[in-house]
């Protein structure tokens, strides 16, 4: 796909097809930094994924907390429901989120696209920092409690501090999710301004003949934050992940 | 403990489960309640509206298209979960031998899972275009196909194709979750196998599935759940079609409503959805259970 961006429309339909373009040229990225508004739909990505990310992290981080803290039957509740909460198809609830926001008079705008694609990361997000916060010493806690701190103190300041990495990870994880997130824009956000950049794509590839050059050089740009952040912390991503799906 | 009962804590918690609970368990539930009544462009904001029954659910039943996209469904998720599973678990073991340069392919691997399913979608209409894809020059170049395939507009074929991708697109993660349990099986117990005499198919029979049962259940359940969502890689190689072969439910949800608006069938196709999801994630909710008290 990154090979594709840089090859001319003549080699993509050549036969046979290259792996490595013959003559590489930057003409597609060019095009499509021009004339597709990419600049405007990677913005919007932006103003929605940043959002997503900050918000799932303070919900996240809190509930997380208060799911590995108490003890009772509640928090067993609690944790059920927010696993079950988290497999529902949000296709399908693409028409009742439409209503909510409809309703609020938040059609058309990020908010709704953000607070719609929180739903689905924040579920994520206390399921995997749970287990990271049980492994925080209470011993901790309570001195700092002895030293005079509230408890919103300890856990603004001794707490959260320590699950630096677990909260890089989670940020990290809800940023890629929110960034490619596409129903909840697609059916929230008719104007097309705006749209971010999955939506933008979609157009492009909708047609049954599509400049796959352009197409690829579109996408190329915008999963770039994406690998950009998997290289950097790959091996974190890979141990959350998979203390998430297992633990 | 009297700090467990905290309200800082309580605030904590109610918070995000508040949340989740309006945005996403409200949504269920009005789902519910809407594929029971009649519902349209008019009264779509409103609550109590006329109360039909199962008339939604009859309508869907009765509609050949329905059976269709119910079978492409069951078909493309135990499909994906076969293949997910199996190829996870081959790919699992195969990095699991420590070969230089396996850290770099495995990543490789796990950045494909990483892109947003809409533009592996968008890859995979490429690689599949009739005219200039890389799946029929491939095909033709080992002269295995004399004609050009169809990959996404033979009605026959669009399935396959989708499927193809979406085992692509979901492996990598069966994979990382597969590697992850066999790292927790003990050396020891292939040692003693090899000194008694097992040879490699009988340790992998005898130790490696046996152990990794849990694990395998735990990720055809997550597999089922993540193909059961699948909407924006289908919504970009077919949007279902053509002629609704290579349709799902989710997919097949949002048409009634937001192309057709008929938002009552609409609601009734994603409560058949709902309860297969919901089927799952209790066995997987029981899995882990299971697994966290052994």
């Amino acid at each position: 796909m990154v090979a594709s961006g840089f090859k001319t429309a003549a080699e993509i339909f050549a036969n046979p097809p290259s792996l490595v373009p013959r003559n590489p040229t930057l003409d597609s990225f060019i095009y499509v930094i021009g004339r597709e508004n990419i600049a405007r739909y990677l913005r919007n990505s932006l103003t929605i994924a940043l959002p997503v990310t900050a918000i799932t992290l303070v919900l996240g981080s809190a509930g997380a907390y208060a799911l590995s803290r108490i003890r009772s039957r509640m928090v067993d509740v609690a944790l059920v429901t927010v696993l079950l909460l988290q497999v529902f198809p949000e296709a399908l609830l693409a028409t009742p989120m439409f209503i909510i926001f409809r309703s609020l008079g938040l059609l058309n705008t990020f908010a709704a696209v953000i607070l719609a694609t929180t739903s689905r990361t924040l579920a994520f997000a206390l399921v995997i920092l749970r287990p990271m916060f049980k492994q925080v010493p209470i011993e901790l806690e309570e001195a700092s409690m002895v030293d005079g701190c509230s408890q919103l103190q300890t856990f603004v300041r001794i707490v959260l501090p320590l699950m630096r990495v677990g909260l890089v990870v989670v940020g990290a994880i809800s940023f890629v999710q929110a960034y490619g997130e596409f129903v909840y824009p697609l059916t929230l956000l008719s104007a097309q301004e705006l749209q971010p950049a999955t939506v933008g794509i979609y157009g492009f590839v909708g047609a049954e003949y599509a400049d796959w050059h352009r197409v690829m050089a579109f996408a190329t740009i915008f999963v770039l934050p994406i690998l950009v952040l998997f290289i950097a912390l790959q091996n974190k991503i890979v141990a959350g992940l998979t203390a998430g799906a297992l633990k | 403990m009297g700090r467990s009962r905290s309200p800082l804590l309580r605030v904590f918690l109610s918070v995000p489960v508040g949340y989740l609970l309006a945005f996403v368990g409200f949504p269920v539930v009005y789902n519910l309640v809407a594929s029971v009544q009649k519902v349209t462009v008019g009264n779509i904001a409103d609550l109590v509206r006329p109360f039909v029954g199962l008339d939604n659910y009859v309508q869907v039943l009765a509609d050949p298209a329905f059976r269709k996209v119910l079978v492409n469904s069951l078909v493309f998720v135990s499909v994906n979960v076969v293949a997910q599973v199996g190829i996870g678990l081959a790919v699992a073991l195969f990095f699991a031998q420590r070969f230089a340069g396996a850290h770099w392919m495995r990543g490789a691997l796990l950045a494909g899972w990483m892109l947003p399913a809409l533009v592996v979608g968008a890859l995979w209409k490429w690689i599949f275009a009739t005219q200039y894809g890389l799946a029929n020059y491939a095909l033709q170049s080992l002269s295995l196909a004399i004609a050009p395939v169809h990959w996404l507009s033979d009605p026959a074929v669009s399935l396959i194709s989708v499927i193809v991708a979406n085992v692509w697109f979901g492996m990598p993660f069966s994979m990382i979750l597969i590697a992850a349990g066999l790292t927790g099986i003990p050396q020891e117990l292939y040692e003693a196998a090899a000194l008694d005499g097992a040879g490699a198919v009988s340790r992998f029979r005898f130790i490696t599935l046996p152990a990794l049962g849990p694990t395998l259940l735990a990720v055809a359940c997550l597999v089922t759940i993540y193909t059961m969502r699948a909407f924006d890689l289908i919504f970009a190689m077919t949007e279902g079609g053509p002629l609704d072969s290579s349709n799902v439910l989710p997919v097949m949800s949002y048409q009634f409503s937001f192309q057709r608006f008929q938002f009552g069938p609409g609601a009734a196709v994603g409560t058949f959805a709902f309860v297969i999801v919901f089927a799952v994630a209790l066995l997987y909710v029981r899995t882990l259970g299971r697994e966290a008290s052994t």
